[in-house]
């Protein structure tokens, strides 16, 4: 039975060959970014606010715009070009762009085909346009490396991020999405409104032509190609572009083809490289092509996995955007994700051999695009689930992301999403729990620091580092009577910094919606057409900008090292605290360990300061969750992304009274501060449950790291399998499991104070690794590296 | 309302029992197997260890012992034990954590409290609790009191016994329990009595007792090199499960392993197996083999093997 539904029988000679060119440096054709310009002097290719998260690539922004606008090609623009609205004038040069210019190439043997997509594409803007936009960009931008600089946010108004309804491309093509357009435009009289979907239907239409040019270059291909198998296959090729994405499509094949050109053409379309722009529930909806091809005999299993490998290889060019723009920070993977598993909408288990084909094809390729989240509930197929497990134990990185669908459910309901509509979510870019093709929520537009606070209530409101007023004026912290008052003080600033976050954040939102319409994505996504907006007016049914919190754990420790071991204990004065902040605990070695080791810690299942961790978390999330951005009414929601600001943030932030000193890495999602989780991971999952997750919608990530030993057999792949579905009763929104490797074992010997918690199981015995003598801790690491 | 000493109590345990458990590890054991994992666990009474990873070298510890049994000096802190009372005043002062107390004290409350956080993973994986020690049957009134109210809130339970107890106290508990992790670990009674300290009579009367009872059973054969790794030592515990014990469901054939020597260190103690080799994996399989052979087939192995050179 297994057999059949999984059979890792290896990559074929095709996919491999088009891996390795893929990795090869020669030989290699690259995707580089491609500006295009109206030829107009004033014209911009690019905007600050897309990189408005990534403040390491902060001082090249500058020198990236410039370079861009210079090297741009020019649009001939058709006659009456610059009478037309900004929309309709963006829809006509993306149109020219990709039936015209963008080049079309296809790889030696690649079965999906559809190569260039990254481009920088003119903001079409008048010379008033182009002075207003530059004005309002330039002063919100200043304002943020400002406050990035002081480490207390990063915010932008970031593309990609979403879920398109791409269902409704592969059902019914864009031709039928042309159509319900036109048939929108008879319906309705608004001049304003006709005028923005008629820029929709420009920019849908062009697709066609686009499709074409690959179909012409197939045909090409064929007519020089010797061998017979290669040519039929080009003719394939040539057939399936002339038809999809046009028309719906038909076969497994043509779906495929179909979802990649609408795929990277929103990429194309938003000049951006994907980050975020995600799949939802492939399994599910091409699961009927794949059936049907497969029952008439059309399709074998092997060749829908060889399919299935020729569209995945696709995204990973989306990295070479870096080529020719430099390094954006971006270092751990884009972020292109598929959903696959899941219920469905009575609570049944939507697992299908496809879910496993992806699953299978995934594992195989490991490569860094796209990326994969499963969707795990109770009732999820205990085969599928035992399957997964053993594809995590026996890999060293995690191979995917687990979204635990109860409590991320819970999230979506919270935030007013109807429970008729949650059990069909899906996750954008790792984790992000958002609705499909109908939803955008912004998830990596805010990012804030919730561990800047403490340092305030320190500084009365003041960095310590600058002097700079940030927060608001709090009493002096030596003059507080209880814990309760060093808490509110807390809360005051993190509200303040929560405000001057969301303005900022509210402004970005305001720049794009104003001036920077796409209506290409638009048509793709649900609610746009019917409202006559953009979906970056907040024109999608279902409208949020997600504020990532970051350094829950740093705040919740230092909360509670406050409360025991000043205020209860009385084993640390305030007086010495305040100093031993301010001098980085300079000369405070001894305090600055009863900190670290004598008070209670994040992820112990510690009900003592979960409690205060909860107590954190659901104030700052209701806390955004108040406010709305004017301009586009998309309101604000938490979550916890795992990304590096708790690295970009560390030495921004002052001594934190857990004993962090600055510049030491903040927590990162909802994990505990590294190191101080003891009781393994049943204590760190049930930590995260209490801290009421639903209020952070969004999602929270939390990594656990097992020994290899701990799932060496089916015996214990099944004790994983129960650990996941805990997770499901506890109100975990999403796990990675990774697997101890001797990498950590070496950092563990060189840094055992941040190690302290790492547990090494050799089937029944278990120690703490940084307590072991030298010569155990050389005999783990290298049974480590053989997998025990 | 009694009171138990518990020296470790170790969540998401994975190696002693069915599913996802947690193991309680009961301070105090009348054996002295030379090969002892848990030196920590023998000595029924608490006692400080030191760390010397964590020590800061502030002498904390030693202004605030009262009977002056801590001495710090380059080779590190040495703990006079037998002045040491194990009060607890060095640990609180300590600022790093490098002293602790092995060894605490519950009430049946907050015991039952401690291991009931893990209720979902138990339900979720069908596992439990385990009592591991040291020798939890040293402590069989406290458990007495422990377990029915585990059973009240459905947890499963597991004991892991060397089964050298009187029966009367198996008496005390038998019905809280649902399966039963017992030792069996040389059937050579001169072997026995010289490498674990005591006549292993008591012990087989007890198994064949438990059997008799309808108790659920899994045999742990610890495999030292040179002392339990015989064909024939494997051979007699395989007859004797074959011959005596009907409910036993496995039998595991658990591998030596060295790592347990920092422990002894702390403790002052010396660990007469330190340069002992390691089990090599065609042995262990081997030793399954003969298992199997015997007329037993639920056998299986774990633990710590030489690694293969490659």
């Amino acid at each position: 039975m297994r057999a059949r539904i999984w059979s890792p029988g290896g990559l074929t000679e095709r996919v491999k060959k088009l891996r390795d060119q893929y990795f090869s440096f020669e030989n290699r054709p690259t995707n580089e970014v491609i500006a295009y310009t109206t030829g107009a002097p004033w014209d911009e290719v690019f905007s600050y606010h897309d990189w408005g998260v990534v403040p390491e690539m902060f001082p090249f922004l500058p020198a990236i715009r410039d370079s861009l606008k210079v090297l741009a090609m020019k649009v001939d623009l058709p006659e009456g070009f610059w009478k037309e609205s900004l929309p309709v004038r963006r829809a006509i040069f993306f149109r020219r762009v990709i039936e015209e210019h963008l080049p079309v190439r296809i790889l030696d043997g690649e079965l999906i085909v559809g190569f260039h997509f990254n481009t920088a594409l003119s903001k079409c803007f008048t010379k008033e346009e182009a002075e207003e936009w530059r004005r309002a960009e330039e002063r919100w931008f200043r304002r943020v490396v400002e406050l990035s600089d002081l480490g207390v946010m990063n915010c932008g108004a970031i593309p990609g991020h979403i879920i398109p309804n791409y269902r409704k491309v592969v059902e019914r093509g864009f031709r039928g999405i042309r159509d319900e357009l036109l048939q929108w435009m008879e319906r309705h009289t608004d001049e304003a409104k006709r005028d923005y979907v008629r820029a929709m239907v420009i920019a849908v239409e062009a697709v066609k032509r686009f499709a074409e040019r690959y179909a012409e270059e197939a045909e090409r291909l064929a007519a020089s190609e010797e061998d017979e198998v290669r040519r039929a296959e080009l003719l394939e090729i040539a057939r399936i572009c002339r038809k999809v994405p046009w028309e719906p499509a038909e076969t497994f094949w043509e779906a495929l083809q179909s979802l990649w050109f609408a795929h990277m053409l929103v990429m194309a379309a938003e000049s951006y490289p994907g980050p975020g722009l995600s799949y939802g529930r492939l399994d599910q909806y091409l699961y009927a092509y794949y059936k049907k091809d497969v029952d008439e005999g059309r399709l074998t299993r092997e060749f829908a996995k060889e399919l299935l490998c020729c569209f995945w290889i696709k995204h990973d060019y989306a990295y070479d955007y870096m080529g020719k723009i430099g390094n954006q920070g971006i270092n751990s993977g884009f972020g292109q994700l598929i959903t696959i598993g899941g219920m469905n909408k009575d609570g049944s288990d939507a697992v299908n051999e496809l879910t496993w084909l992806i699953l299978e094809v995934a594992y195989e390729m490991n490569m860094l695009e796209p990326k994969l989240n499963v969707r795990v509930h109770k009732n999820i197929s205990r085969s599928f689930l035992l399957k997964m497990c053993e594809v995590l134990a026996r890999t060293q990185g995690s191979p995917f992301l687990i979204n635990f669908d109860e409590p991320s459910m819970r999230g979506l309901m919270w935030e007013g999403i109807p429970e008729d509509e949650v059990w069909d979510y899906a996750c954008v870019g790792c984790l992000e729990n958002t609705l499909q093709g109908k939803d955008r929520s912004g998830t990596v537009d805010v990012n804030i620091n919730l561990a800047k606070s403490l340092e305030l209530v320190f500084g009365r409101g003041r960095d310590l580092k600058t002097g700079k007023m940030i927060g608001v004026k709090t009493k002096d912290p030596r003059k507080f009577k209880s814990y309760e008052e060093f808490e509110e003080a807390y809360f005051a600033h993190l509200k303040k910094c929560i405000e001057v976050t969301l303005s900022l954040a509210s402004e970005a939102d305001a720049i794009r919606a104003r001036w920077e319409p796409v209506p290409y994505l638009s048509a793709l996504v649900d609610g746009c057409a019917e409202k006559g907006i953009d979906v970056r007016q907040g024109g999608a049914i279902y409208n949020f900008i997600t504020v990532e919190g970051v350094g829950l754990a740093t705040v919740a420790d230092s909360l509670a090292a406050v409360k025991k071991l000043v205020f209860e204990e009385r084993e640390v004065s305030m007086e010495e605290l305040v100093e031993a902040i301010k001098r980085n605990f300079e000369g405070f070695d001894e305090l600055q360990r009863r900190l670290l080791f004598k008070a209670p810690k994040f992820g112990n299942d510690d009900d003592y300061v979960d409690e205060i961790a909860r107590k954190v978390s659901r104030f700052w999330t209701q806390e955004v969750f108040k406010h709305v951005s004017p301009a586009t009414g998309r309101r604000f929601r938490g979550g916890y992304l795992s990304w590096n600001y708790f690295i970009d943030f560390a030495p921004k932030t002052a001594a934190t009274p857990d004993g962090r000193p600055r510049g030491k890495f903040l927590s990162n999602g909802v994990q505990p501060v590294q190191g101080m989780d003891r009781k393994g991971p049943t204590a760190v999952i049930r930590s995260v449950g209490k801290l009421g997750l639903e209020t952070a919608p969004n999602g929270a990530s939390l990594v656990i790291t097992l020994n290899p030993s701990s799932v060496r057999d089916e015996e214990h792949l099944e004790k994983l399998a129960a650990l996941l579905l805990a997770c499901c009763d506890l109100g975990v929104t999403n796990l990675q499991v990774n697997m101890l490797s001797p990498e950590v074992l070496r950092e563990a010997q060189r840094k055992p104070e941040e190690y302290r918690n790492l547990l090494v199981r050799v089937t029944g015995y278990n120690a703490y690794f940084v307590t072991l003598g030298r010569e155990q801790q050389e005999e783990i690491i290298a049974r480590t590296c053989h997998g025990l | 309302m009694k009171r138990g000493i518990v020296f470790s109590i170790q969540r998401f345990s994975t190696e002693d029992g069915p599913g996802i458990r947690t193991t309680v590890f009961m301070k105090g054991c009348p054996l002295r197997c030379i090969w002892c994992q848990n030196p920590e666990g023998l000595n029924p009474r608490p006692e400080l260890v030191w760390y010397d990873v964590r020590c800061i070298g502030v002498r904390a510890c030693i202004k605030a012992c009262k009977v002056g049994a801590l001495r710090l000096d380059e080779d590190g802190l040495h703990i006079d034990r037998s002045r040491c009372t194990a009060c607890g005043a060095c640990v609180k002062a300590c600022p790093t954590g490098a002293l602790e107390i092995i060894g605490t004290e519950y009430d049946v409350k907050s015991l039952v409290d401690e291991v009931l956080r893990d209720m979902v993973f138990y339900k979720t994986s069908r596992g439990g609790v385990t009592f591991s020690g040291g020798e939890p049957m040293l402590q069989s009134s406290f458990l007495a009191e422990v377990l029915p109210v585990l059973k009240d809130h459905g947890v499963h339970v597991a004991l892991d016994t060397s089964g050298f107890a009187p029966w009367r106290e198996f008496e005390k508990i038998l019905g809280w329990i649902d399966l039963v992790l017992y030792d069996l670990k040389l059937m050579d009674v001169a072997k026995h009595i010289e490498f674990t300290g005591v006549d292993p009579t008591l012990i087989w009367e007890n198994a064949v007792n438990l059997a008799k009872r309808g108790v659920r059973m899994w045999i742990r054969t610890p495999i030292i090199p040179g002392i339990t790794d015989s064909e024939e030592n494997v051979r007699a515990i395989t007859r004797f499960i074959i011959d005596n014990l009907p409910t036993v469901e496995r039998f595991e054939l658990l591998a030596f392993n060295n790592l347990c020597i920092s422990k002894y260190k702390r403790l002052g103690m010396k660990f007469l197996l330190e340069k002992a080799r390691l089990m090599k994996r065609e042995e262990m399989e081997n030793l399954v083999r003969v298992a199997r052979e015997e007329g037993f087939g639920n056998v299986m192995w774990s633990g710590m093997v030489e690694r293969d050179v490659r």
